[in-house]
C-alpha cells in the first residue's frame, strides 16, 4: 500500500467523528440555535457506547443509547437556552464541560480499555479498481454517514420539514406567525444535534480507535463546529471540508512516514490550514455568504 | 508533649549545624503526615506513564504508612491551570511536590524558590535548584535492546517509531532503537512520524497505520500513554513495543516487549531524605544499572541467539562498561556525532537534537 492508497483508504473513516458531528450542529444552526456543547456531547456518546460494547452489548445498542443520552443531554440545553432564554454561548459551553466531566466520571474505571471494532463492508466491484479501490471498503457507520448526508441535504433543499427549519432560523417572528412552533422545532433541532454527537463520539470510541480514554475526542468537536461556519451552513460543504480535514491529516503523517523533508509542525497544522483555505476560497462571495448565513443564529425567541 | 518534641528537635536540628528552617520542616514531619501530591497531565489507566508514576509511589505508601498522605491529581492541563493547582495543594500542606510533566516546570520551580520547606520533583525537566530536582529515565537504555530484537524480526528492513514531540527524551529513544537495529542489521532504516500531542490516541492510531502503509513491520510507540498504537499494531499483524508499563495484553500475539519504569526507589530515597531534612535537589537521570529501566515481556519470538546477544549487551549496560552512544555514530546529516571510542556524556544524551544515520525522516527544527 503506498501513500495515496492509505489517505484514500481511510480519509472517509477520519472523517466520519467530524461529519457526523458536523451535520447533527448544521441542523441546529439552521434552526437558528448555536450549540457549542459539541465536544463535551461527543465525550458523553464516547463513553456511553463504549460501556455498552464493553460489556458485550453489541455496537448497535452502543450507538442507540449514545444518541439517546446525549439526545437527552442536549435538552437540558434546550431548556436552559430556550425555555430560560439564557445566552447561548454560554449555557453551550456549560453543557460541553459538563458533558466532558460526566464522560471522565463514568469512565473512570474504562481507561485505556479496547474493543473490537467493526468488519469493514466492501462494495462490490469499485473496491477492486487499483488505488482507489480502499475508498470503497469501509465500515457500515460510514456507509451510513454518507447516506445521513444525502438525507439531510434532501430534507434542506426538497422538503417542507427543511423549509420550516430554515424559516424558524431565518425569521422566527414570521415563522410563529404562520403557525409553527419555533420551540418545537429548535428543541427537535438541538435533540437531533445532541443524538448526532453522540453518535459521533460513539463512532471515535468503539469502531475506530476504538477505546476509551478520558479526554480521547482531543479538540474534533471544536473542528465540528468551525467545519460548519467554514461551510457556510450548506451541507455539500460541510461533508467536503470534514473529507478534505481527514485526508489533510492523513497525508500530514503518511508524508512523515515517506521520509518528506517537511518540518512535522508545519504538517500537523496543515489540515486546519488547507481546510480554512479551501473552504474560504469557495465561500469568497460575500453576497452568497449572506444569503446562506442564518440571520437569527444565536438569538433567544420570544413571542 | 508535642511542643517538647518540637523543642528537642529544634535543639538536634541546632546542634546539628542544620538551619533553622530546616529544622521547622522536621517538627512539621514530626507533627503530622508528610503531604506527598502527584500532579500528571493525563488520567491515570492500568498503563502508561501517569500510571508508572503512582505505581513508584506504592513503595513510598509501603515504607512509611501513616507518616505519609498520598494525593494524586490527575489529567492537570499543562499551563496556568497546573501552576493554580499545584499552588493549591501547596498551600494546603502537602511538602513534597512530584510535577509529572515537563510543561509544569516553571510554575513548579517557583512554588520551589518560594518556600524552602517544600521539596519538589520534576519529570523530564533540565532546572535544578536546592529543593528542586529534575528526573528522567534512560528509556534509550531499554530502545537499544528492543532495536536488537526488531531487527532479528524484522522481514523489510523498515521499522517506525510513533512519537509525540520531537524532544531530547523521545529523539534519543529513536537514536539508540536505530542503533540497536544497525548492530544486528548495519542497512535498518527507521521512519518517525511526530503526532505533536501527548495525547490523541484517534491520531496516534493514524500515524501507526501511516507507518504499516509505508511497510514499517516493528513499531515503536514512542511516549503513548494509551494502547492505540499497540491495538492497531496486534490489528494490522506487525511487532510493536511501548514505554513505562506493560501493554502486553492488548496485543498477545505481536508484542514484542516493554522499556518499563520503575520510580519507587527513586521516590522513596527523596522523601526518606525529605523526612530526614538532607534532601538535595540533583540532575537525576536513572536507567538500567539504578534498575529504574528494565525491558520486561520479552516476546518468544526473539530468536535465541539474538536474545543472548541482548542479555549480554544488558549486563553490559548494566555494569557501566557499555553506552548505546558509543562512537563512531554517524549523524543523519553524514556529519559525525560521536567520534570513534568516545562516549556521549549524559549531559549530551540529556540535550540531544540530532538523529543518527539510518533514520529516514528527518528531525524537526
Amino acid at each position: 500500500m503506498n501513500a495515496i492508497e492509505f489517505i484514500l483508504a481511510g480519509m472517509l473513516a477520519a472523517a466520519t467523528p467530524f461529519l457526523l458531528a458536523a451535520l447533527g450542529e448544521l441542523v441546529v444552526e439552521r434552526a437558528g440555535v448555536l450549540n457549542l456543547g459539541v465536544e463535551g456531547l461527543m465525550a458523553f456518546g464516547a463513553v456511553l457506547a463504549f460501556i455498552i460494547v464493553y460489556h458485550g452489548g453489541g455496537h448497535f445498542l452502543g450507538f442507540v443509547v449514545a444518541g439517546l443520552g446525549t439526545a437527552a443531554l442536549s435538552l437540558i440545553f434546550a431548556i436552559v437556552a430556550l425555555g430560560f432564554r439564557a445566552n447561548q454561548v454560554a449555557t453551550g459551553l456549560a453543557i460541553g464541560i459538563l458533558g466532558q466531566g460526566l464522560s471522565a466520571l463514568f469512565g473512570k474505571t474504562y481507561e485505556s480499555l479496547t474493543v473490537k471494532g467493526l468488519p469493514k463492508l466492501a462494495l462490490p466491484g469499485l473496491s477492486e479498481i487499483p488505488v482507489v479501490g480502499g475508498l470503497f471498503i469501509q465500515d457500515i457507520i460510514v456507509w451510513l454517514s454518507l447516506a445521513a448526508t444525502l438525507a439531510i441535504w434532501a430534507m434542506f433543499t426538497y422538503t417542507k420539514v427543511g423549509l420550516v427549519v430554515r424559516a424558524v432560523g431565518e425569521n422566527p417572528k414570521a415563522a410563529h406567525a404562520i403557525g409553527y412552533s419555533v420551540i418545537t422545532v429548535r428543541v427537535l433541532a438541538i435533540a437531533f444535534g445532541g443524538a448526532m454527537a453522540g453518535f459521533a463520539g460513539a463512532y471515535a470510541a468503539v469502531i475506530y480507535t476504538p477505546l476509551w480514554a478520558d479526554g480521547m475526542i482531543a479538540g474534533r468537536g471544536w473542528i465540528a463546529i468551525a467545519l460548519v461556519v467554514f461551510g457556510t451552513w450548506l451541507t455539500g460543504r460541510v461533508f467536503l471540508g470534514a473529507c478534505l480535514f481527514g485526508a489533510v491529516s492523513l497525508m500530514a503523517l503518511a508524508a512523515q512516514a515517506t521520509g518528506l523533508d517537511v518540518p512535522s509542525q508545519l504538517l500537523s497544522s496543515l489540515p486546519y490550514l488547507v481546510t480554512i483555505i479551501v473552504l474560504g476560497i469557495i465561500s469568497a462571495d460575500r453576497r452568497l455568504l449572506k444569503l446562506n448565513g442564518v440571520a437569527s443564529l444565536g438569538e433567544p425567541f420570544e413571542r | 508533649m508535642t511542643h517538647l518534641t518540637r523543642r528537642n528537635l529544634m535543639k538536634t536540628a541546632a546542634a546539628t549545624g542544620l538551619a533553622g528552617a530546616l529544622g521547622s520542616r522536621l517538627a512539621f514531619a514530626a507533627d503530622e503526615p508528610l503531604g506527598i501530591t502527584l500532579v500528571i497531565p493525563s488520567p491515570i489507566g492500568d498503563v502508561g506513564w501517569g500510571h508508572a508514576l503512582s505505581a513508584g509511589l506504592d513503595l513510598v505508601k509501603a515504607a512509611h504508612g501513616d507518616k505519609v498522605k498520598v494525593t494524586i491529581l490527575e489529567n492537570i492541563a499543562e499551563g496556568p491551570d497546573a501552576d493554580r493547582i499545584m499552588n493549591k495543594t501547596v498551600a494546603d500542606g502537602n511538602k513534597f511536590l512530584i510535577a509529572g510533566s515537563f510543561g509544569y516546570q516553571n510554575g513548579a520551580l517557583q512554588i520551589a524558590r518560594r518556600d524552602p520547606s517544600v521539596t519538589v520533583l520534576h519529570a523530564s525537566g533540565f532546572q535544578v535548584a536546592p529543593n528542586f530536582s529534575p528526573f528522567a529515565a534512560k528509556y534509550f537504555q531499554g530502545s537499544y535492546l528492543l532495536g536488537m530484537a526488531a531487527a532479528a524480526l524484522t522481514k523489510t528492513g523498515k521499522l517506525g517509531s510513533v512519537s509525540a514531540f520531537a524532544i531530547p527524551e523521545l529523539i534519543t529513544t529513536i537514536n539508540a532503537f536505530t542503533l540497536g537495529a544497525q548492530a544486528v542489521k548495519p542497512d535498518i532504516e527507521v521512519s518517525v512520524v511526530w503526532v505533536n500531542s501527548w495525547f490523541d490516541p484517534a491520531k496516534e492510531q493514524e500515524a501507526a497505520k501511516a507507518l504499516i502503509a509505508q511497510k514499517c513491520d516493528v513499531i515503536f510507540s514512542n511516549a503513548q500513554d494509551t494502547p492505540s498504537v499497540i491495538a492497531a499494531c496486534e490489528e494490522a499483524g506487525v511487532y510493536a513495543f511501548n514505554l513505562n508499563s506493560s501493554m502486553k495484553k492488548y496485543a498477545p500475539k505481536t508484542y514484542l516487549g516493554c522499556i518499563s519504569t520503575d520510580w519507587s526507589p527513586f521516590f522513596k530515597a527523596s522523601v526518606d531524605a525529605h523526612l530526614a531534612g538532607t534532601f538535595k535537589g540533583a540532575n537525576t537521570f536513572l536507567g538500567v544499572t539504578e534498575k529504574v529501566v528494565e525491558v520486561i515481556d520479552w516476546s518468544p519470538d526473539v530468536p535465541a541467539d539474538v536474545m543472548i546477544k541482548i542479555k549480554e549487551i544488558e549486563a553490559k549496560i548494566a555494569d557501566g562498561s557499555f553506552s548505546p552512544f558509543t562512537g563512531p555514530i554517524t549523524k543523519a546529516d553524514g556529519s559525525e556525532g560521536v567520534a570513534s571510542g568516545a562516549s556521549l556524556a549524559d549531559a549530551e544524551i540529556i540535550a540531544m537534537d540530532w538523529h543518527v544515520k539510518g533514520v529516514a525522516t528527518p528531525l524537526p527544527k
